[in-house]
């Protein structure tokens, strides 16, 4: 049986200064531009992170707004396509199919689909790969000349919902996504719900805000010590650092947030647990959702519920 | 339908109350149970963050060695197919009901070509880890004894045939090969495979004598736990076998050492992520110094030759 639903492949974000962008994501974050387009007459630029193998993880999209334009998860299979596509029309979900190569360059065969919560959402089958920065003989465990942070990869992104209890079926029953920890509030109903694939804490996780809207994405660093060195390089380079390295209760993982040049949250991630598929999930409480969040703080920014693309 | 991840090693040790000594206080595992195996005294350990009732059984026998090595399935009806189709490979299945073994439900076992025992199991006794699901605490109780790591990664076993073995794992087991090293006229010394981890190995064969144990791997969270570790073995007077140094294989940060009684042990960091699709890894012969210890770039022959 396929893997169905293996990670998270890319998103797609709209940034109002494309070159300004481009320039913070390879200098500073230091991933590496793959390719341009224009699509629709929208310019575009793609990276990657070094050690992805496909042809982009990040797609900064021209537009007058900042946000997210869409996520991508890779499937394992030609035919999860089919399999998706019938259980979300069986759902009364209208999808949308994509030939390779039609929504740009390296792009797989896809699905799109909105999520309840307003998202667009796709489904992506066979990516071009460009293979990561090392041979695949006798490699080196890292390249030299890395620029900025340099992540291994993209790791996991986080949106908003008015019904995050309906996101989290959908993401479950529908996409077969399994939920890791979830906030419920003193009433019983869902806060805030963490969904994964890749048996870690998260690919995809929702907190309660505006359908639609993007709280954050975040990239892999292999370890705390990567978290703090790139706080410096942040620092160095005058970026507005919302939440400094420290360490989150929810998913155990270390991390640090920090905004792009027109306001698109990132995050650094490392940390986390193995997850098998019977995972039973944690719950959190409302009282205890500031530990949840910031562990060693115990209090919540209001800037990190109230600020959001 | 596929192989999720190392479940469990069962060994034999000719000093149990040493060995458990060594396991709780130096390695900081959990003694979960102690019983009784086949006439002989057994101790069940496991890590802090791990949710089945044990992932290490040791039991007594004047000789130390391998029982078996267990695997967890994907879904349940996996064991049935995994049945049917080692039986067409031509292994000798048999089926251990519930009760038989502690702290796991139905199984299957089989020999590999290499001659170890392979165990397959779904149904696994999840006691919990030790920080449990309302509102848990990102880290265990500061004053844990030991390196104390969350959980268990990996294991390496040896064969004399490692390409016969390769095919057995990845054809009949459906394991992903992600490294692999090759001589001079393309053979396989060592190979590294994947189960549903996503990650470098959750088992490895390196070329060596039949039924022989390399060792088994514990993961930490990060290189600096890891030379932490290195200064609890040292305080410990725990014989050190390498490291900490960095593999060119897997990427992974590591030290080896060795139990009171001789299997070697390693604890383990870093690796990358593995698609289903991703291009293999190939080592040279001429580069196998630097695959297996980046830094040092040496073929170590104890590390080659000594095995349980």
């Amino acid at each position: 049986m396929s893997d169905r639903i293996l990670r998270l492949q890319h998103v797609e974000i709209r940034v109002p200064d494309l070159e300004l962008c481009t320039a913070y994501y390879t200098e500073v974050l230091g991933l590496v531009e793959t390719d341009r387009d224009t699509h629709d007459g929208v310019d575009r630029v793609f990276l990657k992170c070094w050690d992805e193998h496909e042809h982009h993880s990040v797609v900064l999209r021209e537009a007058p707004t900042y946000g997210l334009d869409h996520m991508s998860f890779k499937l394992a299979e030609q035919g999860d396509l089919d399999y998706f596509t019938e259980k979300l029309q069986a759902a009364s979900v209208p999808v949308k199919r994509y030939a390779a190569r039609e929504l740009g360059p390296g792009w797989g065969e896809a699905i799109r689909f909105e999520s309840p919560s307003g998202h667009l959402v796709e489904l992506v089958y066979g990516m071009e790969r460009l293979g990561n920065m090392l041979p695949r003989t006798n490699p080196p465990p890292r390249p030299e000349g890395l620029t900025g942070i340099a992540p291994p990869r993209l790791d996991h992104v986080f949106v908003m919902a008015e019904d995050v209890e309906a996101f989290t079926a959908f993401f479950t029953e529908i996409l077969e996504f399994r939920l890791t920890e979830q906030i419920l509030a003193n009433d019983g109903h869902q806060l805030a719900a963490f969904l994964e694939r890749s048996h870690t804490p998260h690919d995809i996780a929702v907190i309660t805000g505006p359908n639609g809207a993007l709280h954050h994405f975040a990239f892999w660093v292999d370890e705390w010590n990567a978290i703090r060195d790139a706080a410096d390089t942040l620092a160095y380079h005058g970026v507005t650092i919302d939440v400094a390295p420290t360490r989150h209760g929810v998913t155990r993982g270390y991390t640090t947030y920090f905004f792009d040049p027109v306001g698109n949250r990132n995050e650094l991630f490392t940390g986390g647990y193995w997850v098998d598929p019977d995972f039973e999930p944690i719950t959190w409480t409302e009282e205890e959702m500031g530990r949840a969040i910031f562990y060693y703080h115990r209090q919540v920014n209001e800037k990190f519920f109230t600020v959001h693309s | 339908m596929g192989i999720l991840r190392l479940a469990h090693i069962d060994v034999r040790t000719p000093d149990l109350d040493l060995a458990t000594a060594y396991y709780t206080d130096v390695m900081g595992l959990q003694q979960v149970q102690r019983g009784s195996v086949d006439g002989a005294d057994a101790v069940y350990f496991k890590c802090w963050d791990e949710e089945d009732h044990h992932s290490l059984r040791m039991r007594y026998n004047p000789r130390t060695g391998m029982d078996s090595f267990t695997f967890r399935v994907e879904a349940e009806d996996d064991l049935h197919d995994y049945e049917k189709k080692l039986a067409d490979y031509g292994c000798q299945v048999s089926r251990v009901s519930r009760g038989e073994a502690v702290g796991q439900g139905e199984s299957i076992r089989f020999e590999v070509p290499s001659g170890q025992i392979m165990e397959l199991v779904w149904d696994i006794e999840k006691t919990g880890n030790i920080l449990g699901k309302h509102n848990p605490a990102p880290v265990p109780p500061p004053d844990m004894p030991g390196i104390a790591p969350p959980r268990m990664d990996h294991m390496l076993v040896n064969a004399e045939e490692v390409g016969e073995s390769a095919r057995f794992f990845q054809d009949v087991l459906g394991l992903r090969l992600t490294e692999q090293v090759l001589d001079g006229n393309g053979h396989q010394l060592g190979v590294w495979l994947a189960g549903r981890t996503n990650s470098p190995h959750d088992i490895a064969i390196v070329n060596g004598p039949n039924g022989a144990l390399h060792h088994w791997a514990y993961w930490l969270d990060d290189w600096d736990h890891i030379r932490k570790a290195a200064d609890t073995l040292a305080y410990n007077g725990v014989q050190i076998d390498q490291g900490p140094t960095r593999h060119g294989v897997t990427r992974g940060n590591t030290i080896y050492f060795f139990d009171p009684l001789g299997i070697r042990n390693e604890v383990f960091t870093g690796g990358y992520w593995v698609d289903p699709d991703q291009e293999i890894i190939t080592w040279t012969e001429q580069e196998f110094g630097k695959g297996l210890f980046y830094y040092e770039n040496i073929v170590a022959q104890r590390f080659l030759r000594m095995h349980t």
